[in-house]
């Protein structure tokens, strides 16, 4: 008997479970998933033939271990859409002491890699701490908004935000990872937009970042204390005229832009790119992955990229709108938005409208943290659309 | 994005339990969906940015960037086209070509980091100092596309170990090159030249726009006059690199370089070798006979009858081959550099057109024409030759203080009496203002105080002193305390100019086309070494002759004959009679020669010496066979003491190759 009242609950339990599966699996986003499986696939094409000539011998060496990466984090977005988001939201000290203690310790432990240190070795792949971050840092600066949600306009607030902001921003920078630091920012300003910080110090917030950016561009190195390193220096300043110092400090801009405009509207084939065979197109499977697709595939290879982030842009900014609660809106705010800042910096960067810097393509550049990352927190937005109200409204 | 929340239908209960909330139901209000619409906007802002700017790259100018990133890969290269060969008057190279290989170095491929530690290894292989290669690098550095020579001229092991480690070596080329050969050494080396790298002075010069920065151009000599029809023309290959500028396939020639041309000279290899030994023995005869600072000097041997030169000699000399390949910059410094060419004695210096030396006695015979047409003295008028005459309270001397009878022209000219001609100096000088100053009008038609035109660079004019130039040079600033008295044309200029003196300056070569003017019978010849311009053959095809340079029509000066004739019998009695200044070295030689010997004095600073000495330069001119000359040549030994002991013996070995046989005896010379 107890035997079957045993039963009879696990079979309850079993039918629950089947049941708010089945609900689950309704009230998904379908749309995003599709777009982002499409995007995945895209990917994993695009870097099929980005890197066909990389690993002379083996065709397919990049394109395997990413399509692994792809594997693992799809299997994270599906565990991340089982999560409540609000389980985040209460551990969100958790959280943040997590994200801190991560980046010290690739300060501390991780070997120099290109002048930079941004990853922990844990045997098959290099996991890069900063790139999970991003999401680690929406969830905890959202779950610390949340909290505060009525005394939102106080600027004690938005100023202690910035505060809790600054440290993960500056330990990325350390790294040094400007690129990434700047994701973070981004990310900072749309978690604040979306909680409802008041457009006065959203402003001022604005007017102190412009300062600060010049502070740090021009200010400091002319009076003799160097904030950035030279390279970050000259990107930052001379991407607006690539072909000032085509040898050197503009050589991969230049290069790039080569590459871009010479795809014409059909692509130059896998075989014809020169400039991704070449080796002219530096860092081709990562930083300058959109270039070489758009050297290889053309204007319709690289628009059709562009109109799948466009669509997972859309389906965000929609979950954003109808999340149902203050957090998860600011989770998913600060998702869209620091992707939206990805795609435009390095795009933009290819193509000459953009400062260089060391951003990988989302779902494209080569990189395990990067595509396991995306992905989890693709999982993360289809949760909460999962939790959503009114969502046969949208 | 309208509020979810004006919804009319009731939202589906959520069959997802959501866990306890915090606070109040969240709604939707208008300020967040305001936020999200701004976000919507930026979104589609952003990606109408991308779109639009993919668009001009790809599809406005999609064609422009396929170019540009096709050359990325394409390198043109120049092929360098073989230089013409230079011959002489019958066809013996006298510079051709072999084969080599150079290595040189792209700048613009040299590895970021590590280009230093290629460097040094390469400076290792090819035994030239790195500082060199740096200095070199650092020349072109406005430039990163064109090639740095490191070695012109590689040794065969250094190629192979290069090509063998080529990818330790980006930036390193190994490229097939023409390098000069010279099969007579340092023969002629003044005359033909050197042939380097064009400069960047003459890459921005106004008619450097023909070369390319790495061309190798005539830099002196005929090679230089005549570069436009020896360089050819450099043909055009391609070769795609990858990103380090390492080779994927082979050079592909899209342009087949054209040969230069042949240019034939008028020299003759043998009379030229001549030249330059009885230069050395002329040089080492007046040391023999005291005359210790004897160190250099010049031979020009012309044909009278059109002015082509049959060989011109400069000593001392050097080797052209020194601009070959990568020598040791020691070797080179005497050419290059002003102190070290110094100490040298100047062997760059082609001594027959570009020194200026006093002519001396061999100067009379303009005198006595100018004399004989301005009617100052009939030829058989005597004069007296004694050992000093006082003018105007001033002595001169005579070079022989013994002699004392009265003279002839011809017999004066034959002694080389320098009182006779001081007689005749004082009446130019004497002449009226109307009459100018004739002695310097003849000097100035038998072509003295200007360039010969003859086609090699570097010519000088010398100096031919007028009573305008006297005015002109002397100012407060060359003398404070007697420029007043130094501009005036006083007795003693003309005097000193009628034998040849003072501030006279010709070159050989002006000397030697004066006396082929007596030789021809009053023409004055345009000197010249080109012959023609051929397409070399090959095998059983002829040359073609591309351009033949006619050389100008000997203009006549309107001397007259019979004072040319006397000015003839007496350089013919100069070496034929007793009391000639050369009869001891011609007197017996089988063909008939005529000529006159000259000692100049000449302030010189020798090598190393501060102060100036008053020595002898050592002249000798003529022409032979007197009754119809072929053949002219002077010759000069600097610092040489007596004409007749050092130029006259000299000038005999030239004339003995010419005609073929050996002067019997050689007699006590007493000359001027």
């Amino acid at each position: 008997m107890v035997e079957y009242a045993g039963n009879r609950a696990a079979a309850r339990a079993r039918r629950a479970a089947r049941a708010e599966a089945t609900s689950l699996a309704r009230r998904l986003d379908w749309v995003l998933v599709a777009t982002v499986g499409g995007l995945v696939a895209y990917g994993l094409w695009a870097i099929a033939g980005i890197t066909r000539h990389d690993v002379p011998g083996s065709p397919s060496y990049y394109v395997t271990r990413q399509a692994i990466f792809a594997a693992v984090g799809i299997v994270g977005a599906i565990g991340a859409v089982l999560v409540d988001p609000g389980v985040y939201r209460r551990h969100h000290r958790a959280i943040y002491t997590g994200t801190i203690a991560l980046m010290v310790l690739v300060l501390l432990s991780a070997p120099f890699t290109r002048g930079s240190k941004r990853w922990i070795d844990v045997g098959f792949f290099r996991f890069q701490p900063s790139e999970f971050g991003k999401l680690l840092f929406v969830l905890a600066l959202a779950g610390f908004l949340a909290d505060r949600a009525r005394r939102i306009s106080s600027p004690r607030t938005t100023l202690q935000t910035v505060g809790l902001a600054a440290v993960p921003i500056f330990l990325v920078f350390l790294q040094p990872d400007l690129g990434t630091a700047l994701v973070y920012g981004a990310a900072l300003a749309a978690i604040l937009f979306v909680a409802g910080t008041r457009w006065m110090q959203i402003a001022l917030l604005a007017v102190g970042a412009v300062v600060f950016a010049v502070l740090v561009l021009w200010g400091l190195p002319s009076v003799g204390v160097p904030v950035l390193k030279h390279y970050q220096q000259d990107r930052l300043l001379h991407w607006t005229n690539p072909d000032s110092d085509p040898g050197g400090a503009t050589y991969n801009a230049h290069q790039s832009i080569l590459a871009v405009g010479a795809g014409g509207v059909h692509g130059r084939g896998v075989a014809n790119a020169t400039q991704t065979n070449l080796d002219f197109l530096p860092e081709h499977a990562t930083d300058f992955a959109f270039a070489s697709l758009a050297e290889q595939r053309g204007f319709l290879g690289a628009a059709a990229l562009l109109c799948l982030y466009l669509l997972v842009v859309w389906r965000g900014l929609r979950i954003v709108a109808i999340a149902g609660d203050p957090f998860s809106a600011i989770v998913a705010g600060g998702i869209v938005v620091a992707l939206l800042f990805q795609i435009f910096v390095n795009v933009g960067m290819t193509m000459g409208i953009a400062p260089i810097t060391g951003i990988p393509l989302p779902f494209v550049s080569v990189g395990g943290s990067s595509m396991i990352a995306n992905l989890v927190a693709m999982g993360v937005l289809l949760a909460i659309h999962a939790r959503a109200r009114a969502q046969d409204r949208w | 994005m309208a509020s979810a929340t004006a919804n009319g239908r009731p939202a589906a209960p959520p069959r997802v339990v959501p866990p306890e909330r915090v606070g109040l139901e969240y709604r939707l209000s208008p300020g967040v969906a305001v936020r999200i619409g701004i976000l919507g906007i930026v979104a589609i802002a952003i990606f109408s940015v991308l779109f639009l700017r993919l668009w001009a790259l790809q599809v406005l100018s999609g064609t422009q960037y396929l170019r540009a990133a096709q050359n990325n890969q394409l390198r043109t290269l120049p092929v360098q086209a073989p230089r013409g060969a230079i011959v002489d008057r019958n066809g013996v190279p006298l510079v051709t070509n072999v084969a080599g290989t150079s290595i040189r170095v792209w700048a613009s491929d040299l590895p970021k980091h590590g280009r230093y530690t290629e460097l040094q290894r390469l400076a290792r292989l090819v035994h030239v100092p790195f500082a060199q290669i740096a200095t070199e690098l650092r020349k072109h550095a406005g430039d990163p596309l064109a090639p740095v020579t490191v070695d012109e001229a590689a040794h065969d092991d250094v190629v192979f170990y290069l090509s063998e480690h080529r990818d330790e070596f980006p930036g390193v080329e190994i490229a097939r090159t023409y390098l000069r050969h010279y099969p007579y050494s340092d023969l002629a080396a003044q005359v033909l030249g050197a042939v380097g790298e064009v400069s960047p002075q003459q890459l921005e010069s106004p008619g450097g726009r023909q070369f390319r920065p790495g061309d190798e151009i005539g830099q002196s000599g005929i090679e230089r006059a005549y570069d436009a029809y020896l360089r050819g023309e450099s043909g055009v290959a391609h070769l795609r690199v990858d990103s380090l500028g390492r080779p994927l396939s082979a050079l592909q020639v899209s342009n087949e370089p054209t040969p230069g041309y042949e240019l034939r000279l008028t020299l003759d290899v043998k009379l030229q070798q001549a030249a330059e030994r009885a230069l050395r023995y002329g040089i080492v005869e007046a040391r023999n006979q005291g005359a210790w600072a004897a160190n250099g000097g010049a031979i020009v041997a012309l044909d009278p009858r059109d002015g082509s030169i049959l060989a011109m000699a400069s000593d001392p000399t050097y080797s052209p081959s020194l601009y070959v390949g990568r020598k040791p910059a020691r070797l080179l410094r005497p050419l290059l550099d002003r102190g070290a060419a110094e100490k040298a004695n100047f062997p760059g210096l082609d001594r027959a057109i570009e020194g200026g030396y006093p002519p001396g006695s061999t100067f009379k015979p303009v005198t006595a024409l100018a004399a004989l047409e301005e009617h100052l003295i009939s030829p058989y008028d005597t004069l007296p030759c004694k050992g000093q005459v006082t003018i105007k309270g001033q002595t001169f001397k005579n070079w022989d203080p013994y002699v004392y009878e009265g003279m002839t022209m011809p017999v004066a000219l034959a002694a080389s009496c320098d009182t006779y001609f001081y007689q005749l100096g004082y009446k130019f000088y004497q002449l009226p203002r109307e009459r100018k100053q004739p002695l310097q009008e003849w000097a100035s038609r038998f072509g003295f105080g200007q360039k010969t035109g003859v086609d090699l660079p570097g010519e000088q004019a010398g100096l031919l002193p007028t009573i305008a130039w006297r005015h002109a040079t002397y100012t407060p600033k060359t003398d404070p305390h007697h420029w007043q008295i130094d501009r005036l044309w006083k007795p003693g200029d003309s005097i000193q100019l009628a034998i040849g003196q003072k501030d006279l300056l010709v070159t050989p070569l002006q000397m030697a086309r004066f006396y082929a003017l007596i030789a021809n019978g009053g023409r004055l010849v345009t000197p010249h070494l080109a012959e023609d311009v051929e397409q070399p053959g090959g095998g059983r095809t002829p040359a073609i002759v591309r351009r033949r340079f006619a050389p100008p029509t000997p203009q006549r000066v309107n001397v007259d004959s019979s004072a040319l004739e006397v000015v003839r019998a007496g350089l013919d009695e100069a070496t034929h009679g007793t009391i000639g200044t050369s009869q001891a070295i011609f007197g017996s030689f089988p063909y008939r020669i005529a000529g006159k010997t000259g000692t100049a004095e000449k302030t010189v600073f020798l090598p190393g010496q501060k102060t100036g000495l008053n020595l002898s330069q050592s002249w000798w001119c003529g022409y032979g066979p007197t009754d119809n000359p072929t053949i002219v040549v002077c010759a000069l030994i600097e610092n040489g003491g007596h004409g007749g002991t050092a130029a006259a013996p000299a000038a005999l070995k030239v004339f003995e190759q010419y005609f073929g046989r050996q002067a019997t005896q050689h007699g006590t010379v007493y000359s001027d």
